[in-house]
Protein backbone atom coordinates (compact mmCIF):
# COMPACT_ATOMS: atom_id res chain seq x y z
CA UNK A 1 0.00 0.00 0.00
CA UNK A 2 1.10 3.63 -0.84
CA UNK A 3 2.63 5.07 2.58
CA UNK A 4 0.02 8.74 1.81
CA UNK A 5 -2.84 5.92 1.57
CA UNK A 6 -2.39 4.51 4.90
CA UNK A 7 -5.35 4.44 7.21
CA UNK A 8 -4.53 7.37 9.86
CA UNK A 9 -5.40 6.00 13.12
CA UNK A 10 -7.98 7.97 15.52
CA UNK A 11 -5.40 8.75 18.52
CA UNK A 12 -2.32 7.13 20.12
CA UNK A 13 -2.62 5.16 23.57
CA UNK A 14 -0.60 2.92 25.85
CA UNK A 15 -3.50 0.78 27.76
CA UNK A 16 -6.89 0.62 26.54
CA UNK A 17 -9.80 -1.87 27.55
CA UNK A 18 -12.31 -3.26 25.25
CA UNK A 19 -15.09 -5.23 25.46
CA UNK A 20 -18.18 -6.23 23.22
CA UNK A 21 -21.76 -7.52 23.34
CA UNK A 22 -23.50 -5.74 26.27
CA UNK A 23 -27.01 -7.50 25.24
CA UNK A 24 -28.70 -5.55 27.52
CA UNK A 25 -26.71 -6.54 30.72
CA UNK A 26 -26.10 -2.92 32.43
CA UNK A 27 -25.78 -4.75 35.60
CA UNK A 28 -22.29 -6.28 34.39
CA UNK A 29 -21.56 -3.04 31.95
CA UNK A 30 -21.53 -1.19 35.34
CA UNK A 31 -19.61 -3.71 36.68
CA UNK A 32 -16.64 -4.05 33.89
CA UNK A 33 -16.96 0.29 33.72
CA UNK A 34 -16.06 0.09 37.42
CA UNK A 35 -13.59 -2.46 37.14
CA UNK A 36 -11.38 -0.46 34.23
CA UNK A 37 -11.51 2.55 36.32
CA UNK A 38 -8.85 0.38 38.61
CA UNK A 39 -6.45 -0.69 35.63
CA UNK A 40 -4.88 3.11 34.75
CA UNK A 41 -6.85 2.50 31.41
CA UNK A 42 -6.79 5.59 29.11
CA UNK A 43 -9.60 4.71 27.22
CA UNK A 44 -12.45 2.02 26.92
CA UNK A 45 -13.81 0.70 23.97
CA UNK A 46 -16.94 -1.48 23.08
CA UNK A 47 -16.82 -3.21 19.73
CA UNK A 48 -20.71 -3.38 19.19
CA UNK A 49 -23.70 -5.13 20.08
CA UNK A 50 -25.71 -3.40 22.77
CA UNK A 51 -28.86 -5.27 22.82
CA UNK A 52 -29.83 -8.95 23.01
CA UNK A 53 -30.67 -11.52 25.11
CA UNK A 54 -31.45 -9.37 29.09
CA UNK A 55 -34.16 -6.28 30.14
CA UNK A 56 -34.14 -3.06 30.03
CA UNK A 57 -32.24 -1.63 26.88
CA UNK A 58 -32.19 1.71 27.78
CA UNK A 59 -30.15 1.01 31.05
CA UNK A 60 -27.51 0.63 29.00
CA UNK A 61 -27.06 3.98 27.05
CA UNK A 62 -26.66 6.38 29.50
CA UNK A 63 -23.82 3.84 31.42
CA UNK A 64 -21.63 4.17 28.36
CA UNK A 65 -22.15 7.82 27.75
CA UNK A 66 -21.66 9.19 30.77
CA UNK A 67 -18.26 7.16 31.69
CA UNK A 68 -17.44 8.24 27.82
CA UNK A 69 -16.97 4.58 26.33
CA UNK A 70 -15.82 5.00 22.42
CA UNK A 71 -18.19 2.36 20.51
CA UNK A 72 -18.83 1.22 17.05
CA UNK A 73 -21.97 -0.66 15.61
CA UNK A 74 -22.81 -4.21 15.86
CA UNK A 75 -25.35 -6.08 14.17
CA UNK A 76 -27.20 -5.73 16.50
CA UNK A 77 -26.95 -1.63 16.43
CA UNK A 78 -26.93 -1.50 13.24
CA UNK A 79 -31.04 -3.16 12.80
CA UNK A 80 -32.22 -1.02 15.45
CA UNK A 81 -30.70 2.03 14.32
CA UNK A 82 -32.15 1.32 10.63
CA UNK A 83 -34.92 -0.25 11.90
CA UNK A 84 -34.72 -3.50 10.42
CA UNK A 85 -36.86 -6.46 11.46
CA UNK A 86 -34.58 -8.82 12.72
CA UNK A 87 -31.33 -8.47 14.29
CA UNK A 88 -28.86 -9.50 11.49
CA UNK A 89 -26.63 -11.78 14.02
CA UNK A 90 -26.38 -14.23 11.29
CA UNK A 91 -28.05 -17.49 12.37
CA UNK A 92 -29.32 -19.98 10.37
CA UNK A 93 -30.40 -22.59 12.64
CA UNK A 94 -34.74 -22.54 13.40
CA UNK A 95 -34.25 -22.78 17.18
CA UNK A 96 -31.16 -19.55 16.97
CA UNK A 97 -34.03 -17.96 14.85
CA UNK A 98 -36.88 -18.20 17.12
CA UNK A 99 -35.20 -16.44 20.43
CA UNK A 100 -33.22 -14.21 18.16
CA UNK A 101 -36.50 -13.47 17.18
CA UNK A 102 -38.06 -13.00 20.96
CA UNK A 103 -35.25 -11.14 21.94
CA UNK A 104 -35.07 -8.60 18.79
CA UNK A 105 -38.72 -7.90 18.82
CA UNK A 106 -38.23 -6.85 23.09
CA UNK A 107 -35.31 -5.19 22.83
CA UNK A 108 -36.77 -3.43 19.72
CA UNK A 109 -39.84 -2.12 21.08
CA UNK A 110 -38.21 -0.78 24.44
CA UNK A 111 -34.99 1.25 22.97
CA UNK A 112 -35.94 4.35 22.80
CA UNK A 113 -35.81 6.53 19.68
CA UNK A 114 -33.09 8.93 20.83
CA UNK A 115 -30.79 5.55 21.38
CA UNK A 116 -31.37 3.98 18.19
CA UNK A 117 -30.67 7.62 16.40
CA UNK A 118 -26.88 7.35 19.02
CA UNK A 119 -26.53 3.79 17.47
CA UNK A 120 -26.92 4.60 13.74
CA UNK A 121 -23.95 7.66 14.41
CA UNK A 122 -21.40 4.59 15.40
CA UNK A 123 -18.86 4.35 13.43
CA UNK A 124 -18.28 0.26 12.13
CA UNK A 125 -14.58 0.39 12.17
CA UNK A 126 -12.20 2.46 14.58
CA UNK A 127 -8.17 2.77 14.35
CA UNK A 128 -5.71 3.77 17.08
CA UNK A 129 -2.15 3.20 17.64
CA UNK A 130 -1.31 1.37 20.78
CA UNK A 131 2.29 1.95 21.21
CA UNK A 132 4.16 0.69 17.91
CA UNK A 133 1.32 -1.31 17.03
CA UNK A 134 -1.33 0.05 14.59
CA UNK A 135 -4.78 -1.43 15.78
CA UNK A 136 -8.08 -2.19 13.66
CA UNK A 137 -11.83 -2.95 15.53
CA UNK A 138 -14.27 -4.37 13.89
CA UNK A 139 -17.58 -5.86 15.50
CA UNK A 140 -17.47 -9.71 13.84
CA UNK A 141 -14.59 -9.26 10.91
CA UNK A 142 -13.09 -6.05 9.07
CA UNK A 143 -15.34 -7.02 6.05
CA UNK A 144 -18.88 -8.53 7.62
CA UNK A 145 -20.53 -7.03 10.48
CA UNK A 146 -22.08 -10.39 11.28
CA UNK A 147 -19.34 -12.50 10.42
CA UNK A 148 -18.68 -15.08 12.91
CA UNK A 149 -14.99 -15.17 14.05
CA UNK A 150 -14.67 -18.59 16.30
CA UNK A 151 -11.35 -19.57 17.56
CA UNK A 152 -11.57 -23.19 15.38
CA UNK A 153 -13.04 -21.40 12.44
CA UNK A 154 -10.39 -18.79 11.56
CA UNK A 155 -7.62 -19.78 9.73
CA UNK A 156 -4.40 -17.81 10.17
CA UNK A 157 -4.22 -17.56 6.58
CA UNK A 158 -7.50 -15.29 6.69
CA UNK A 159 -5.75 -13.26 9.51
CA UNK A 160 -3.15 -12.35 7.94
CA UNK A 161 -5.18 -11.61 4.98
CA UNK A 162 -7.41 -9.48 6.73
CA UNK A 163 -4.00 -7.54 8.54
CA UNK A 164 -2.67 -6.63 5.07
CA UNK A 165 -5.99 -5.43 3.20
CA UNK A 166 -6.56 -3.29 6.71
CA UNK A 167 -2.52 -2.48 6.90
CA UNK A 168 -3.04 -3.51 10.69
CA UNK A 169 -0.73 -5.30 13.07
CA UNK A 170 -3.84 -5.93 15.31
CA UNK A 171 -7.02 -6.72 14.56
CA UNK A 172 -9.69 -6.85 18.07
CA UNK A 173 -13.56 -8.19 17.00
CA UNK A 174 -16.11 -9.78 19.37
CA UNK A 175 -19.69 -11.09 18.05
CA UNK A 176 -18.96 -14.74 18.61
CA UNK A 177 -19.48 -14.52 22.39
CA UNK A 178 -16.12 -16.41 23.42
CA UNK A 179 -12.76 -14.87 23.70
CA UNK A 180 -9.70 -16.11 22.11
CA UNK A 181 -6.25 -14.44 21.57
CA UNK A 182 -4.15 -15.83 18.65
CA UNK A 183 -0.49 -14.44 18.45
CA UNK A 184 0.67 -14.91 14.35
CA UNK A 185 4.39 -16.31 13.25
CA UNK A 186 4.77 -12.55 11.85
CA UNK A 187 4.29 -11.10 15.21
CA UNK A 188 0.56 -9.92 14.35
CA UNK A 189 -2.25 -10.72 16.68
CA UNK A 190 -5.93 -11.36 16.27
CA UNK A 191 -7.93 -10.79 19.78
CA UNK A 192 -11.62 -11.48 20.23
CA UNK A 193 -12.27 -9.83 23.19
CA UNK A 194 -15.33 -11.73 24.41
CA UNK A 195 -18.09 -10.34 25.85
CA UNK A 196 -19.81 -8.94 29.14
CA UNK A 197 -23.49 -9.68 28.33
CA UNK A 198 -23.28 -13.03 28.75
CA UNK A 199 -20.84 -15.67 30.45
CA UNK A 200 -19.34 -17.56 27.75
CA UNK A 201 -20.68 -21.33 27.96
CA UNK A 202 -17.83 -22.82 30.71
CA UNK A 203 -20.56 -23.28 33.70
CA UNK A 204 -19.11 -19.63 35.23
CA UNK A 205 -21.58 -16.65 35.68
CA UNK A 206 -18.64 -14.30 35.09
CA UNK A 207 -18.11 -12.54 32.08
CA UNK A 208 -14.81 -11.02 30.47
CA UNK A 209 -13.21 -8.21 28.63
CA UNK A 210 -9.88 -7.44 27.85
CA UNK A 211 -6.99 -4.91 28.79
CA UNK A 212 -4.34 -4.27 25.70
CA UNK A 213 -1.18 -2.78 27.01
CA UNK A 214 2.20 -1.05 24.66
CA UNK A 215 5.15 -1.87 26.64
CA UNK A 216 6.31 -1.65 23.85
CA UNK A 217 5.90 -5.38 23.13
CA UNK A 218 1.79 -5.88 23.14
CA UNK A 219 0.31 -7.50 26.02
CA UNK A 220 -3.10 -8.67 26.15
CA UNK A 221 -5.27 -9.99 29.64
CA UNK A 222 -8.56 -11.28 29.60
CA UNK A 223 -10.33 -9.70 32.97
CA UNK A 224 -12.86 -11.88 34.55
CA UNK A 225 -15.80 -9.68 35.99
CA UNK A 226 -18.27 -10.87 38.08
CA UNK A 227 -21.85 -9.05 38.99
CA UNK A 228 -24.36 -9.15 40.29
CA UNK A 229 -25.76 -11.80 37.83
CA UNK A 230 -28.98 -13.06 40.14
CA UNK A 231 -30.48 -9.43 39.56
CA UNK A 232 -30.10 -9.50 35.83
CA UNK A 233 -31.32 -13.58 35.77
CA UNK A 234 -34.77 -12.23 38.00
CA UNK A 235 -35.06 -8.84 36.11
CA UNK A 236 -35.26 -11.56 33.06
CA UNK A 237 -37.85 -13.51 34.42
CA UNK A 238 -40.31 -10.56 35.53
CA UNK A 239 -40.11 -8.59 32.14
CA UNK A 240 -41.24 -12.02 30.80
CA UNK A 241 -38.07 -12.98 28.38
CA UNK A 242 -37.53 -16.94 27.87
CA UNK A 243 -36.62 -18.93 31.01
CA UNK A 244 -33.63 -20.37 29.17
CA UNK A 245 -32.16 -16.66 29.05
CA UNK A 246 -32.34 -16.22 32.66
CA UNK A 247 -30.83 -20.18 33.12
CA UNK A 248 -27.61 -19.26 30.91
CA UNK A 249 -27.30 -16.04 33.22
CA UNK A 250 -27.68 -18.31 36.40
CA UNK A 251 -25.67 -21.11 35.29
CA UNK A 252 -23.01 -20.27 32.61
CA UNK A 253 -23.90 -22.73 30.17
CA UNK A 254 -25.89 -21.33 26.83
CA UNK A 255 -28.98 -22.70 25.95
CA UNK A 256 -29.81 -20.47 22.92
CA UNK A 257 -28.19 -19.41 19.86
CA UNK A 258 -25.53 -22.00 19.58
CA UNK A 259 -26.36 -23.92 16.87
CA UNK A 260 -23.44 -22.16 15.04
CA UNK A 261 -20.99 -23.20 17.65
CA UNK A 262 -18.47 -25.33 15.55
CA UNK A 263 -17.46 -28.84 16.61
CA UNK A 264 -14.46 -27.28 19.26
CA UNK A 265 -16.70 -25.07 21.01
CA UNK A 266 -19.78 -26.73 20.95
CA UNK A 267 -18.21 -29.83 22.64
CA UNK A 268 -17.07 -27.48 25.69
CA UNK A 269 -20.58 -26.43 26.69
CA UNK A 270 -22.86 -28.63 28.19
CA UNK A 271 -25.88 -28.05 25.56
CA UNK B 1 -59.07 -29.50 -47.73
CA UNK B 2 -55.97 -26.55 -47.34
CA UNK B 3 -54.11 -26.91 -44.43
CA UNK B 4 -52.18 -23.71 -42.98
CA UNK B 5 -49.20 -24.85 -41.94
CA UNK B 6 -47.49 -22.59 -39.62
CA UNK B 7 -44.55 -21.09 -40.40
CA UNK B 8 -41.26 -22.18 -38.05
CA UNK B 9 -38.40 -19.49 -37.84
CA UNK B 10 -35.22 -20.80 -39.28
CA UNK B 11 -33.40 -20.57 -36.14
CA UNK B 12 -34.93 -20.51 -33.03
CA UNK B 13 -35.17 -17.28 -31.02
CA UNK B 14 -32.07 -16.68 -29.06
CA UNK B 15 -31.88 -16.18 -25.15
CA UNK B 16 -31.04 -13.88 -23.42
CA UNK B 17 -27.58 -14.13 -21.64
CA UNK B 18 -27.50 -15.98 -18.01
CA UNK B 19 -26.79 -13.55 -15.78
CA UNK B 20 -24.46 -13.40 -13.58
CA UNK B 21 -23.62 -13.61 -9.79
CA UNK B 22 -20.62 -11.41 -8.95
CA UNK B 23 -17.33 -13.03 -7.40
CA UNK B 24 -17.35 -11.05 -3.63
CA UNK B 25 -14.47 -13.49 -1.75
CA UNK B 26 -13.06 -16.53 -1.30
CA UNK B 27 -14.95 -17.96 2.07
CA UNK B 28 -15.20 -21.68 0.78
CA UNK B 29 -13.18 -23.99 -1.18
CA UNK B 30 -14.63 -27.25 -1.95
CA UNK B 31 -13.14 -30.28 -3.35
CA UNK B 32 -14.80 -32.55 -5.05
CA UNK B 33 -12.58 -35.13 -4.28
CA UNK B 34 -14.54 -38.68 -5.66
CA UNK B 35 -16.45 -36.68 -8.26
CA UNK B 36 -19.50 -38.85 -8.91
CA UNK B 37 -18.50 -41.81 -7.44
CA UNK B 38 -20.02 -43.25 -4.40
CA UNK B 39 -21.44 -46.61 -2.83
CA UNK B 40 -25.55 -45.27 -3.17
CA UNK B 41 -27.56 -44.66 -5.76
CA UNK B 42 -30.12 -42.39 -4.16
CA UNK B 43 -33.25 -41.31 -5.78
CA UNK B 44 -32.86 -37.48 -5.78
CA UNK B 45 -28.91 -37.46 -5.97
CA UNK B 46 -27.77 -33.56 -7.34
CA UNK B 47 -25.04 -34.94 -9.38
CA UNK B 48 -26.36 -38.43 -10.29
CA UNK B 49 -23.83 -40.05 -8.27
CA UNK B 50 -23.36 -44.08 -7.85
CA UNK B 51 -21.22 -46.98 -8.21
CA UNK B 52 -21.02 -47.39 -11.77
CA UNK B 53 -18.56 -45.24 -14.05
CA UNK B 54 -18.84 -41.83 -12.69
CA UNK B 55 -19.54 -39.16 -14.94
CA UNK B 56 -17.25 -36.59 -13.21
CA UNK B 57 -13.63 -38.46 -12.49
CA UNK B 58 -12.35 -38.85 -9.23
CA UNK B 59 -9.88 -35.74 -8.21
CA UNK B 60 -5.99 -36.95 -8.18
CA UNK B 61 -4.70 -35.94 -4.44
CA UNK B 62 -1.95 -33.46 -6.18
CA UNK B 63 -4.76 -31.52 -7.50
CA UNK B 64 -6.31 -31.71 -4.10
CA UNK B 65 -3.18 -30.78 -2.22
CA UNK B 66 -2.39 -27.51 -4.73
CA UNK B 67 -5.84 -26.57 -4.04
CA UNK B 68 -5.40 -26.35 -0.48
CA UNK B 69 -2.34 -24.31 -0.71
CA UNK B 70 -3.50 -22.00 -2.89
CA UNK B 71 -6.85 -21.16 -1.21
CA UNK B 72 -4.63 -21.03 2.35
CA UNK B 73 -2.28 -18.13 0.26
CA UNK B 74 -5.75 -16.67 -0.94
CA UNK B 75 -7.23 -16.50 2.93
CA UNK B 76 -9.65 -18.91 2.91
CA UNK B 77 -12.33 -19.40 6.00
CA UNK B 78 -13.13 -23.06 5.44
CA UNK B 79 -12.60 -25.87 2.99
CA UNK B 80 -15.15 -28.63 2.13
CA UNK B 81 -14.96 -32.09 0.72
CA UNK B 82 -17.21 -34.02 -1.05
CA UNK B 83 -18.17 -36.18 -4.11
CA UNK B 84 -19.96 -38.53 -4.24
CA UNK B 85 -18.80 -40.47 -1.27
CA UNK B 86 -15.26 -38.68 -0.10
CA UNK B 87 -14.32 -41.56 1.89
CA UNK B 88 -14.00 -43.98 -1.09
CA UNK B 89 -11.15 -41.93 -2.18
CA UNK B 90 -7.53 -44.05 -0.99
CA UNK B 91 -6.24 -40.74 0.65
CA UNK B 92 -8.93 -38.96 1.66
CA UNK B 93 -7.04 -39.17 5.60
CA UNK B 94 -3.66 -37.82 4.17
CA UNK B 95 -5.60 -34.68 2.49
CA UNK B 96 -7.96 -34.04 5.45
CA UNK B 97 -4.67 -33.84 8.08
CA UNK B 98 -3.28 -31.30 5.17
CA UNK B 99 -6.51 -29.11 4.99
CA UNK B 100 -6.95 -29.06 8.73
CA UNK B 101 -3.64 -27.35 8.81
CA UNK B 102 -4.73 -24.30 7.45
CA UNK B 103 -8.41 -24.11 7.41
CA UNK B 104 -11.55 -25.40 9.75
CA UNK B 105 -12.68 -28.59 6.83
CA UNK B 106 -15.92 -30.16 6.78
CA UNK B 107 -16.70 -33.43 5.07
CA UNK B 108 -20.00 -34.09 3.49
CA UNK B 109 -20.71 -38.48 3.69
CA UNK B 110 -23.29 -40.79 3.78
CA UNK B 111 -21.70 -42.39 6.83
CA UNK B 112 -21.37 -45.62 5.66
CA UNK B 113 -17.57 -45.91 5.33
CA UNK B 114 -17.19 -44.65 9.06
CA UNK B 115 -16.85 -47.98 11.53
CA UNK B 116 -15.23 -48.01 14.29
CA UNK B 117 -11.34 -47.35 12.93
CA UNK B 118 -12.10 -44.57 10.53
CA UNK B 119 -14.08 -42.87 13.32
CA UNK B 120 -11.16 -42.53 15.73
CA UNK B 121 -8.74 -41.61 12.89
CA UNK B 122 -11.57 -39.02 12.33
CA UNK B 123 -11.41 -38.34 16.24
CA UNK B 124 -7.21 -38.06 15.91
CA UNK B 125 -7.19 -35.69 13.47
CA UNK B 126 -9.71 -33.34 14.82
CA UNK B 127 -7.36 -33.58 17.97
CA UNK B 128 -4.32 -32.77 16.45
CA UNK B 129 -5.80 -29.21 14.73
CA UNK B 130 -6.44 -25.86 16.05
CA UNK B 131 -9.71 -26.05 13.48
CA UNK B 132 -12.40 -27.70 13.87
CA UNK B 133 -13.54 -30.72 11.32
CA UNK B 134 -16.86 -31.24 11.02
CA UNK B 135 -18.23 -34.09 9.51
CA UNK B 136 -22.09 -33.84 8.00
CA UNK B 137 -23.68 -37.40 7.42
CA UNK B 138 -26.40 -37.27 5.25
CA UNK B 139 -30.27 -38.81 6.41
CA UNK B 140 -32.95 -38.39 4.79
CA UNK B 141 -35.64 -39.66 6.83
CA UNK B 142 -35.49 -40.96 10.83
CA UNK B 143 -37.53 -44.02 9.62
CA UNK B 144 -35.33 -46.51 8.21
CA UNK B 145 -37.65 -48.07 5.54
CA UNK B 146 -38.58 -44.35 4.36
CA UNK B 147 -34.97 -43.64 4.24
CA UNK B 148 -34.24 -46.28 2.90
CA UNK B 149 -36.83 -46.50 -0.08
CA UNK B 150 -34.73 -43.13 -1.54
CA UNK B 151 -31.33 -43.85 -0.23
CA UNK B 152 -30.97 -47.47 -1.14
CA UNK B 153 -31.39 -50.97 1.38
CA UNK B 154 -29.30 -51.14 4.40
CA UNK B 155 -28.55 -47.10 4.26
CA UNK B 156 -30.03 -46.02 7.12
CA UNK B 157 -28.60 -47.99 9.61
CA UNK B 158 -25.06 -47.28 8.60
CA UNK B 159 -25.90 -43.63 8.49
CA UNK B 160 -27.10 -43.99 12.08
CA UNK B 161 -24.25 -46.14 12.90
CA UNK B 162 -22.09 -43.69 11.92
CA UNK B 163 -23.61 -40.50 13.41
CA UNK B 164 -23.24 -42.85 16.95
CA UNK B 165 -19.30 -43.37 16.64
CA UNK B 166 -18.48 -39.94 15.90
CA UNK B 167 -20.97 -38.47 18.84
CA UNK B 168 -19.35 -40.86 21.05
CA UNK B 169 -16.17 -39.64 20.11
CA UNK B 170 -17.07 -35.95 20.38
CA UNK B 171 -17.38 -34.66 16.93
CA UNK B 172 -20.94 -34.28 16.70
CA UNK B 173 -22.03 -34.98 13.51
CA UNK B 174 -24.39 -32.42 11.40
CA UNK B 175 -27.42 -34.55 10.15
CA UNK B 176 -27.91 -33.54 7.10
CA UNK B 177 -31.50 -34.14 5.39
CA UNK B 178 -33.18 -33.20 2.10
CA UNK B 179 -37.17 -32.49 1.86
CA UNK B 180 -37.35 -35.22 -0.59
CA UNK B 181 -39.87 -36.88 1.66
CA UNK B 182 -41.68 -33.58 2.93
CA UNK B 183 -45.05 -34.48 1.52
CA UNK B 184 -45.36 -38.05 3.50
CA UNK B 185 -44.91 -36.00 6.64
CA UNK B 186 -47.38 -33.58 5.98
CA UNK B 187 -49.34 -32.52 9.08
CA UNK B 188 -46.47 -34.03 11.33
CA UNK B 189 -43.99 -32.17 13.04
CA UNK B 190 -41.10 -30.47 10.52
CA UNK B 191 -38.25 -31.86 9.34
CA UNK B 192 -36.36 -30.09 11.73
CA UNK B 193 -38.00 -30.86 14.93
CA UNK B 194 -38.27 -34.32 14.01
CA UNK B 195 -34.36 -35.47 13.67
CA UNK B 196 -33.76 -32.90 16.63
CA UNK B 197 -36.08 -35.44 18.43
CA UNK B 198 -34.73 -38.67 17.06
CA UNK B 199 -31.09 -37.85 17.65
CA UNK B 200 -31.94 -37.08 20.96
CA UNK B 201 -33.52 -40.05 21.13
CA UNK B 202 -30.41 -42.13 20.14
CA UNK B 203 -28.87 -40.29 22.80
CA UNK B 204 -27.11 -37.59 20.78
CA UNK B 205 -27.42 -35.22 23.26
CA UNK B 206 -26.28 -31.93 21.08
CA UNK B 207 -28.17 -32.68 18.26
CA UNK B 208 -26.67 -30.69 14.86
CA UNK B 209 -29.46 -30.81 12.30
CA UNK B 210 -29.07 -28.97 8.67
CA UNK B 211 -31.74 -29.14 6.25
CA UNK B 212 -31.35 -28.82 2.60
CA UNK B 213 -34.13 -28.19 -0.47
CA UNK B 214 -34.68 -30.64 -3.00
CA UNK B 215 -33.35 -29.41 -6.38
CA UNK B 216 -34.27 -30.29 -9.75
CA UNK B 217 -30.66 -32.04 -11.24
CA UNK B 218 -28.82 -34.91 -11.30
CA UNK B 219 -31.04 -37.47 -10.68
CA UNK B 220 -33.88 -35.14 -10.71
CA UNK B 221 -33.21 -33.60 -13.95
CA UNK B 222 -36.09 -32.61 -15.81
CA UNK B 223 -36.58 -30.77 -19.46
CA UNK B 224 -37.45 -27.28 -18.99
CA UNK B 225 -37.73 -25.91 -16.18
CA UNK B 226 -37.37 -22.02 -14.74
CA UNK B 227 -34.37 -20.18 -15.22
CA UNK B 228 -33.12 -16.33 -13.52
CA UNK B 229 -33.50 -13.48 -15.53
CA UNK B 230 -32.23 -9.81 -15.20
CA UNK B 231 -35.63 -8.67 -14.58
CA UNK B 232 -36.60 -11.29 -11.21
CA UNK B 233 -33.10 -10.24 -10.12
CA UNK B 234 -33.58 -6.48 -9.91
CA UNK B 235 -33.00 -5.22 -6.64
CA UNK B 236 -31.62 -8.30 -5.28
CA UNK B 237 -28.03 -8.07 -3.54
CA UNK B 238 -26.72 -11.08 -5.58
CA UNK B 239 -23.37 -10.80 -3.57
CA UNK B 240 -25.98 -13.07 -1.21
CA UNK B 241 -25.59 -16.15 -3.25
CA UNK B 242 -23.13 -18.71 -2.53
CA UNK B 243 -20.90 -18.86 -5.95
CA UNK B 244 -20.37 -15.37 -5.03
CA UNK B 245 -18.07 -16.37 -2.32
CA UNK B 246 -17.25 -20.53 -2.79
CA UNK B 247 -15.02 -21.67 -5.28
CA UNK B 248 -14.93 -25.58 -6.22
CA UNK B 249 -11.99 -27.72 -7.53
CA UNK B 250 -13.07 -30.94 -9.46
CA UNK B 251 -11.85 -32.81 -12.19
CA UNK B 252 -11.28 -30.63 -14.92
CA UNK B 253 -10.66 -27.02 -13.64
CA UNK B 254 -12.42 -24.90 -10.76
CA UNK B 255 -16.22 -23.92 -10.63
CA UNK B 256 -18.94 -22.14 -9.31
CA UNK B 257 -21.18 -24.16 -7.58
CA UNK B 258 -21.34 -27.61 -5.43
CA UNK B 259 -23.91 -28.81 -7.10
CA UNK B 260 -22.97 -27.89 -10.95
CA UNK B 261 -18.91 -28.98 -10.55
CA UNK B 262 -18.24 -31.15 -13.51
CA UNK B 263 -20.73 -28.97 -16.08
CA UNK B 264 -18.94 -26.98 -18.73
CA UNK B 265 -20.94 -24.13 -18.08
CA UNK B 266 -20.65 -23.42 -14.60
CA UNK B 267 -16.84 -23.80 -15.08
CA UNK B 268 -14.77 -20.91 -14.56
CA UNK B 269 -10.81 -21.19 -14.78
CA UNK B 270 -9.08 -24.74 -16.21
CA UNK B 271 -5.95 -23.40 -14.08
CA UNK B 272 -5.45 -21.50 -10.81
CA UNK B 273 -8.33 -20.78 -8.25
CA UNK B 274 -7.24 -17.27 -8.54
CA UNK B 275 -8.32 -17.59 -12.38
CA UNK B 276 -11.69 -18.28 -11.49
CA UNK B 277 -12.08 -15.12 -9.48
CA UNK B 278 -14.98 -13.43 -12.12
CA UNK B 279 -18.69 -13.33 -12.37
CA UNK B 280 -20.47 -16.71 -12.22
CA UNK B 281 -22.96 -16.93 -14.61
CA UNK B 282 -26.44 -17.81 -12.89
CA UNK B 283 -27.49 -20.30 -15.96
CA UNK B 284 -29.13 -23.51 -14.48
CA UNK B 285 -32.26 -24.10 -13.07
CA UNK B 286 -30.57 -24.93 -9.77
CA UNK B 287 -30.06 -21.19 -9.77
CA UNK B 288 -33.90 -20.23 -9.19
CA UNK B 289 -33.45 -22.58 -5.96
CA UNK B 290 -30.75 -20.90 -4.17
CA UNK B 291 -31.73 -17.37 -5.51
CA UNK B 292 -36.03 -18.49 -3.78
CA UNK B 293 -34.30 -20.63 -0.65
CA UNK B 294 -31.46 -18.30 0.03
CA UNK B 295 -29.87 -22.04 1.09
CA UNK B 296 -26.28 -22.60 1.00
CA UNK B 297 -23.99 -25.91 1.09
CA UNK B 298 -21.87 -24.26 3.72
CA UNK B 299 -22.62 -25.54 6.99
CA UNK B 300 -23.99 -22.51 8.46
Amino acid sequence: MDETLRPRPDREYRRIAVFGGVYNNSEALAATLEDTRRRDVEAVFCLGDMGGFGPHPDRVFPLLQEHGVLAIQGNYDESLASGRADCGCGYTDPRDNHFARISYEYTFTRTAADHKAWLGTLPRHRRVALGPHRVLMCHGSPRVINEFLWESTTPDGLLRHFLRQQAADVLLCTHTGIKWHRPLPGGERAVNVGVIGRPENDGSTNVWYTVLTATPDLQVEFVPVHYDHETLARQIEQEGLPAEFAETIRTGWWTTCLENLPTKERVRGKF
Amino acid sequence: MNRVLPVLPATPPARPPAPVAPFVRLTALWIQITGTWCNLRCTHCINASGPGEPWLPVLDAGTARAAIREADALGVKEIYFTGGEPFLHGEILPLLREALAVAPTTVLTNGTRIGATMADALAGLAAESPYSLEIRVSLDEVDPEANDRVRGRGAWARAVGAIRRLDARGLLPIVTATEILRDERAGGPGTYERFRTFLLSLGVEKPRVKIMPVFSTGRLERDGGELLTEERLEGFDRGLLQCAESRVVAHGGVYACPILAGLPEARLSTGSIEESFRPAPLYHTVCVTCHETGMSCRNY
